[in-house]
């Protein structure tokens, strides 16, 4: 569920949700509540996508005052479609990241715009909460190459004098 | 501290210009090996760990190493750990610090292509004299005289840690014993100092540090890692020469 809300969301705006700036050992915190969006201003009345992408039409979380899904459904007035005009909350859903809420608004019977809160503080947050980074398995090459300097574990004095490192400071003399 | 430094200047600039900057580079490399090295009974870090100091009373650096040892213990869960083999022991960040100082007074002084190996542990600036991002080569874990990595680098830092050079150095905090599963742990990545923290964090960690370096890219920290028995694993975002 809150899979297909992050999905829901990031197509209808577009650029990635993710605001957190690193993932950490330690148990994200978040630190301040997500601030309610004013939608008073936003949308068009005449344009009943909000998408940005065009993909989806709406959020997956419905307000409890809607009726219907039917939101693409054209000309229709107010009441025709069964959705009541005004703006409205969905559920805040609960993930390890934080609180991610959808709000909608409704004019004409058309939902005209959609936002969602989410968290901005906090160690970390993904629109992919499942996924894991991973270092990729390769096969361990032996070359020789070009090169300006070696880095390998610390060296002593004594293994030095046999190291590529030596030769190369010796070659750039 | 027992180990060599290269330093490598590829700015054009005056003889006895480049001179000066070398020499004040092993100048304050000197000030840091009386300060911190645990060999030499009357520097810093001795008088600090007989008691002779309090932490109020210790210099501003040795303020900073500690503090700095403080919070990558934090950031590496407690793998990177000043007290790990028993009386408290900075140098396995001391050693990286002070290439990243270093590298900062060089470039500072006027020297914005530069290139200082401490032992392993790279800081480099801009571009090598042909004009070429820094090529460093990581040393095969068992092969002394190949490579496993060849990295294309102008600004940043590259450090490893390994277990085939001084032996089983690393230990690993949460048991007290010698860390084992990884062979060899290369860390790039801003800083040099934070570099080397992770690098010998890892080590410590054994095969399970394979999960915590990937976590690390998105804080512009990549990683190479070998295992004892020969896997050879690496970041997406590793600045691999083509």
């Amino acid at each position: 569920m809150r899979r297909s809300t992050a999905a829901a969301v990031g197509t209808l705006f577009g650029a990635a949700l993710i605001v957190g700036v690193r993932l950490s050992v330690s148990t994200p915190v978040v630190t301040a509540a997500p601030t309610d969006v004013d939608l008073a201003g936003s949308g068009t009345s005449a344009d009943p996508t909000p998408s940005k992408s065009g993909s989806k039409k709406e959020p997956t979380k419905k307000p409890s005052a809607a009726a219907t899904d039917d939101a693409d459904d054209a000309g229709e007035a107010g009441g025709g479609t069964g959705l009541t005009d005004g703006t409205f909350k969905g559920k805040g859903v609960v993930n390890p990241y934080g609180t991610v809420q959808v709000s909608i608004k409704i004019a004409d019977g058309k939902i005209t715009a959609a936002e969602a809160t989410y968290p901005t503080t906090g160690n970390s947050a993904t629109i992919n909460p499942g996924a894991v980074l991973k270092l990729k398995a390769e096969t361990l090459e032996a070359q020789s190459a070009d090169i300006d300097a070696v880095s390998g574990a610390t060296f002593t004095s004594k293994s030095y004098k046999e190291s590529l490192q030596a030769a190369l400071d010796a070659a750039g003399a | 501290m027992g180990t060599v430094v290269s330093i490598d200047l590829a700015d054009q600039l005056p003889d006895d210009k480049l001179t000066k900057l070398v020499e004040d580079t092993c100048a304050w490399l000197h000030e840091v090996d009386a300060r911190f090295s645990t060999f030499k009974d009357d520097s810093e870090v001795c008088r600090f760990r007989r008691g002779e100091l309090t932490l109020a009373e210790c210099s501003p650096d040795m303020r900073h190493v500690l503090d700095a040892c403080a919070d990558l213990w934090r950031h590496t869960d407690g793998y990177f750990d000043a007290n790990a083999a028993g009386p408290l022991d900075p140098s396995g960040y001391v050693k990286g610090w002070s290439v990243e100082v270093a590298s900062a007074r060089l470039a500072a002084a006027g020297s914005l292509n530069h290139c200082v190996n401490a032992g392993g542990d790279i800081r480099m600036r801009g571009t090598n004299a042909e004009g070429s991002p820094w090529r460093v080569g990581i040393r095969h874990p068992w092969q002394a005289d190949k490579l496993s990595w060849v990295l294309a680098v102008t600004d940043g830092a590259v450090a490893t840690s390994g277990s085939y050079e001084r032996g089983e150095h690393v230990i690993n905090p949460r048991t007290g014993k010698p860390a084992s599963g990884l062979r060899s742990v290369t860390v790039v990545g801003p800083d040099l100092a934070i570099a080397d923290a992770y690098a010998t964090a890892a080590l410590a960690m054994g095969e399970s540090g394979i999960t915590w370096l990937a976590k690390l890219g998105p804080q512009g920290y990549e990683s190479a890692a070998v295992t004892d028995d020969g896997r050879a694993f690496s970041s997406a975002g590793l600045p691999a020469a083509v």
